[in-house]
């Protein structure tokens, strides 16, 4: 009986959270049935679903979201590599620092979006243009964690390392780059969000396909159902990629009792 | 308990020939910038000796012992291990550190089998002998966030052991446990160090640790040995017995007046007043260079039946000032 009662309010426990966004969905469906409002500015969630079904079966929104995910993660491993690579690097190597540090920092507070107009005048509005943004985008998320990652290992431990007999690659495999690991799966979180949000805008300005061209597309046929499908689509993604980060933080950093799947 | 005694006896025979490193130094300076930390240390240790450094924090002794375990740089002097020069990082020499410093990514066997080369399986059943040693055989595959401190000292210790040194190095290892686990873990280390035979340096600021472990207590003070005492006592020693309490007491009261005997930092004075209050007393002091008031407890003012006219000595610390008679 109590077991009974518990199973129910654990249930109940994790209805909670949904509640909310249930009675938003309600609201916004009854809203639009009885006409309150357009279906232009904001069509019936049925509609947006019935919408996603049909991209769906047409095989548009494969190609689509297909597209948009080539072109994040092609972005991400070029600018979050160069990041790893370059954090590693003035991290672990005063010299690399001493001759880097102060230029990346510069270019550090240039806001990516704000070199779309050179980004155009150098690429055009092609594919390498919305990668070099993605990318650009990406790279400093990685490489600050990165380097303080490495830079805030524990010297103590680096000490032991080397009176135990631990050099060169031995000592990083065991001691540094375990250490650094926490704060570049933080980079790893920070660079995925940032690499939608750029992505969404560089597949604004101008596509030929993915999520951005899709919607931009609907928008000219006053289509806003499709409009909500990508821009949903954004946001699911975004949240797949949350999740494998997280994922990785789970398996890597089970060590650790802050990041320990309870 | 007997059969044990028989057992360590065999053990010692077996290792009567010390695998235990030699250690001379001579003349040893450490400076860090403007602050010279060690002042032309000398000290013998022999092959298999116990030795036990206490001495005030600051004093250099730690220093003394990162010299030993080649952490530092040394600023001029020469030590040396069986007559050859100390390199670096001697792979003969491990440290036990204060804090056990295990790899919180690596399991507790990792953590043991660290810097081991060899393969794997090999290296696998070392790292298993050696908590086996240290009685901790059933956690091997645990995280050392699991550990409770003692058993993180334990796996330190098992993770020095396996290199079998030949020199231990343990810079306050006990330290932060409580005083049981601290006897348990002392009994180990002795245990260890008398099946392994090695060399053994051990600083610390306990001194009932320091007569339940050593051959030889070594006070440092201001980067100088200033007294070297032998321990005569049989062992294993008990923490409650006579002797034990002796000369625990003697090394203890050393350690308290060795401050006041440093020539720079005193006034030789009389004893002007002595303003007796309940807790805290006032004892005023007329110098050459003036008055100086130092304040003891009541109780230890008793103690001591200090009048005025007595001749004393004010030692200065950075905040107190401490007061010897004059015999």
């Amino acid at each position: 009986m109590s077991s009974v009662s518990r199973v129910f309010k654990k249930g109940l426990a994790g209805l909670l959270p949904w509640l909310l966004p249930i009675f938003i969905l309600l609201l916004w469906e009854l809203s639009a049935r009885f006409g309150w409002l357009s279906s232009r500015i904001l069509p019936e969630p049925l509609a947006v679903l019935r919408a996603a079904w049909n991209l769906a079966l047409s095989g548009e929104l494969w190609t689509h979201v297909q597209v948009s995910a080539a072109r994040a993660f092609i972005g991400f491993a070029i600018g979050g590599g160069l990041g790893l690579v370059l954090g590693l690097l003035t991290g672990t190597f005063r010299s690399a620092e001493i001759a880097l540090d102060t230029t990346l920092q510069m270019i550090r507070n240039i806001p990516p979006l704000a070199l779309i107009p050179l980004v155009i005048l150098w690429f055009g509005i092609d594919e390498t243009a919305k990668l070099f943004l993605i990318s650009f985008g990406v790279f400093f998320a990685l490489y600050i964690n990165t380097f303080h990652g490495i830079r805030s290992v524990d010297p103590a431990l680096i000490e032991m390392g080397r009176s135990y007999g631990l050099s060169g690659w031995a000592l990083y495999r065991e001691i540094i780059l375990p250490g650094a690991l926490a704060s570049i799966l933080v980079g790893v979180r920070y660079a995925l969000g940032f690499m939608w949000v750029i992505l969404i805008v560089a597949e604004t300005i101008s596509a030929q396909a993915g999520i951005g061209y899709m919607t931009m597309n609907a928008r000219e046929f006053l289509q806003t159902d499709v409009v909500l499908v990508g821009i949903l689509l954004y946001a699911l993604l975004g949240k797949l990629a949350d999740s494998a980060a997280r994922l990785l933080e789970r398996r890597w950093l089970k060590w650790n009792t802050a990041y320990a799947a309870t | 308990m007997h059969i044990d005694q028989i057992e360590l006896a065999r053990v010692d025979a077996a290792h009567s020939q010390a695998s235990g490193l030699d250690v001379e130094i001579r003349g040893l300076v450490k400076r860090f910038g403007e602050r010279q930390v060690l002042h032309g240390l000398d000290l013998d240790i022999e092959a298999g000796q116990f030795v036990a450094i206490v001495g005030r924090s600051g004093c250099g002794k730690s220093t003394l012992l990162r010299q030993l375990a080649g952490l530092d740089t040394l600023s001029a002097g020469s030590i040396h291990f069986n007559g050859q020069n100390r390199e670096a990082l001697d792979d003969n020499v491990r440290m036990m550190f204060q804090d056990s410093r295990l790899l919180p990514w690596r399991t507790v066997i990792q953590n043991v089998a660290l810097g081991l080369a060899g393969r794997s399986q090999d290296v696998r059943s070392r790292a298993e002998e050696a908590l086996a040693q240290v009685g901790l055989a059933d956690r091997a595959n645990e995280w050392p966030s699991r550990l409770s401190g003692g058993q993180r000292q334990r796996v330190a210790l098992a993770r020095a052991l396996i290199h079998r040194p030949r020199l231990l190095l343990l810079d306050e290892p006990l330290g932060a446990l409580d005083a049981l686990t601290r006897i348990e873990m002392q009994r180990l280390i002795e245990r260890i160090w008398r099946q392994h035979g090695f060399t053994a340096v051990l600083v610390t600021h306990d001194v009932s640790e320091a007569v339940a472990l050593a051959d030889r207590i070594l006070l440092v003070e201001e980067g100088r040995i200033t007294l070297d005492e032998a321990v005569a006592l049989p062992r294993p020693r008990e923490h409650g017995e006579a002797p034990f309490a002796a000369l625990e007491s003697r090394v203890l009261k050393r350690l308290m007046t060795v401050e006041a005997l440093n020539q720079r930092n005193q006034l030789r004075g009389r004893v002007s007043e002595i303003l007796v209050g309940p807790v805290l007393s006032e004892i005023r002091v007329d110098t050459p260079a003036g008055m100086v008031s130092a304040a003891i407890s009541t109780r230890s003012l008793r103690e001591h039946s200090l009048e005025v006219g007595a001749e004393v000595l004010a030692a200065f610390k950075s905040t107190e000032v401490m007061l010897a008679t004059v015999a």
